[in-house]
């Protein structure tokens, strides 16, 4: 009962207008519990394509900001040596850094900070104390014109032993690897999910057409052509189609916005990595908008296959 | 000469309008069989060397007892069954190298009482009954009145909104008879339609059949009913034995 409001009440009978013969008295005589469990289990698969592209599309703007970030970075590792003052040769090596082109900012890290990157694999006994622990210095490049850093890096040991040069582009290389397989992997969910949405219209509109099998016969013999007997079927599931894609991304959109939201409000969800991400900017919106299209047409188009075989295969 | 494009068009759409009439006119047989024979599936055949053909506005019943294959010949009109041999010429055009096209033209032309009605079950009455002119995509403005009419005609004016379910045997065989006949075909085929009715219904059912024929349908009633066919002067009868057709001309 409220089913049938729905469907003939707002967008679905602005709809039922240009897809013909939707709406008013249908002649496809339709399973109302059919009906229902199809848009409820395409608005399940539709929900799942629509996050996991949302993950995807976030994956891919971390990555790229993590990427810029380290790209524009620049660690000079200086190892203690027998012999020699750690503390003269740190300040040997940032005043190198500095005077060389294409370098905006050096920063030297403290034994304190350094020992603190440390903590992780020695523990903060005092013990480290005694230890002879690497300094750091944190250099920012200028990416439009970076220096030459292989040359950097040997003028550097030359000058003060001891010491070498990471620019990380083996992280690089492998978050760019990790993030492009990631992606791979959601674009392939996406796309099983949206096959299984295919193929569960596609049983839907089979099992519909044989059980109106009589109807279609009669249709057939009082002159309707395929076209219109077609049409009946077609854009009846099409349009369950449209409406499990629009439930199933909607409650995506609202979940992905509620994060949003909740993000924005200070002392909200503040996970320590989430919040620095570019996360759930316009674009997670765009993303999930497709999704529901995409189901859309996929659905209109599984039904319309569909139909005319089974009609072809009845005749 | 010069070429006048107004004239090649107004040509064209003489020779459109020809084409179309051509068929009906110089064949003149709305439907014709040649040694028709008819096997469901392995054994004998139901029907054997079937030949015959009906006119334009000829009114003809089709009788032979139970069983003897009036609505496989009625089938085989109506396409619903292939000819195991011979050849069914429906309105000029040979049916074996019909196209689905083709076939959904022809079968705007015939109207049909199926024996077991074959309403659908979830339309009204009325719906039903104006089924044939919607599937051809008419509005539905211009055949509303129209519709009306053949219902209260039929005697089920009352019983517009009703659905095939509720009908009794004989409301649902009118509803059906309207629905053959609402688009006021060239054939019409009715596979026993008074089968379910009194005697003074079927009668009056019977005079609508002679108004349509007398309006230009040909009629082909299957009927083991012989009151009823001794009612209608001059209907030809094909009588249907022993797997074969025998045609009693009745010309009086
Ligand atoms: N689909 C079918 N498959 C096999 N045999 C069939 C099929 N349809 C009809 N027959 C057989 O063909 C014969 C003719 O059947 P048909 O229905 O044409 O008879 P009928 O003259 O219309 O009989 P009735 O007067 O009882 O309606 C019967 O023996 C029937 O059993
Ligand atoms: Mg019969």
């Amino acid at each position: 009962m409220s089913e049938n409001h729905f469907s003939r009440s707002g967008i679905f009978s602005a709809f039922s207008r240009f897809v013909p013969f939707f709406g008013r008295d249908p002649l496809v005589a339709a399973d109302q519990v059919t009906d229902r469990s199809l848009v409820a289990v395409i608005s399940i698969l539709t929900f799942l394509a629509a996050l996991t592209a949302c993950a995807a599309q976030l994956t891919a703007a971390t990555a790229m900001r993590w990427q810029v970030m380290m790209v524009s970075e620049v660690t000079v590792q200086l190892k203690p040596q027998a012999g020699r003052s750690i503390d003269t040769d740190i300040v040997r090596a940032s005043d190198i850094l500095r005077g060389t082109a294409g370098i905006t900012s050096v920063k030297v890290l403290r034994r304190e900070e350094s020992a603190k990157l440390l903590e992780p694999w020695l523990g903060s006994a005092s013990s480290i104390e005694s230890l002879p622990i690497p300094r750091l210095i944190v250099v920012q490049i200028d990416t439009h014109q970076p220096p030459d850093l292989a040359s950097v890096g040997k003028a550097l040991a030359d000058a003060v032993p001891g010491t070498s040069l990471d620019d990380h582009r083996t992280w690089t290389k492998r978050l760019g690897h990790l993030s492009n397989l990631f992606l791979i992997a959601s674009f392939g969910a996406l796309l099983l999910v949206v096959l299984t949405t295919g193929l569960t219209i596609v049983f839907a509109t089979r099992g519909a057409m044989a059980g109106n099998r009589e109807i279609i016969e009669v249709l057939h013999f009082i002159g309707a052509d395929d076209r219109y007997i077609a049409g009946q079927f077609q854009s009846h599931f099409a349009v369950l189609g449209v409406r499990g894609g629009l439930l199933g991304g909607g409650a995506a959109l609202l979940l992905v916005l509620t994060l949003k939201l909740s993000m924005m409000i200070p002392d909200g969800l503040q996970f320590s990595g989430l919040s620095e991400v570019p996360i759930l900017d316009w674009r997670t919106v765009f993303v999930t908008f497709c999704v529901i299209v995409l189901v859309g047409i996929v659905a209109g188009l599984a039904s319309r296959i569909t139909v005319y075989r089974t009609i072809g295969m009845l005749a | 000469m010069s070429f006048n494009p107004h004239h090649a068009l107004t040509t064209l759409k003489k020779v459109e309008g020809s084409l179309q009439a051509f068929p009906y006119r110089s064949v003149g047989e709305l439907v014709r069989f040649e040694n028709v024979g008819l096997r469901y599936g392995v054994g004998a055949e139901t029907l054997t060397d079937v030949s015959f053909s009906i006119e334009p506005q000829s009114f003809q019943f089709l009788t032979g007892a139970s069983g003897t294959g009036k609505t496989t010949l009625l089938r085989l009109i109506m396409q619903a069954l292939k000819p195991t041999r011979g050849t069914v010429v429906l309105f000029g055009q040979d049916t074996s190298l019909l196209e689905k096209d083709g076939l959904t033209a022809l079968r705007r032309r015939m109207g049909i009482v199926f024996q077991d009605f074959r309403l659908l079950d979830h339309l009204t009455t009325y719906e039903n009954v104006a089924l044939p002119l919607k599937v051809q995509g008419r509005d539905e403005v211009t055949y509303r009145a129209e519709v009306t009419e053949l219902l209260n005609w039929v005697g089920l004016g009352e019983l517009i909104h009703a659905k095939p379910p509720i009908l009794s045997g004989g409301e649902k065989q009118r509803a059906s008879i309207a629905r053959a006949l609402v688009a006021q075909p060239e054939l019409l085929l009715a596979d026993e339609p008074t089968g379910n009715v009194d005697p003074s219904l079927a009668r009056r059912l019977l005079r609508l059949f002679v108004e349509m024929n007398r309006s230009g349908t040909a009629i082909l009633i299957a009927t083991h009913d012989l009151g009823l066919m001794d009612q209608i002067e001059g209907a030809r009868r094909l009588v249907l034995a022993d797997r074969r057709l025998y045609v009693e001309a009745n010309d009086v």
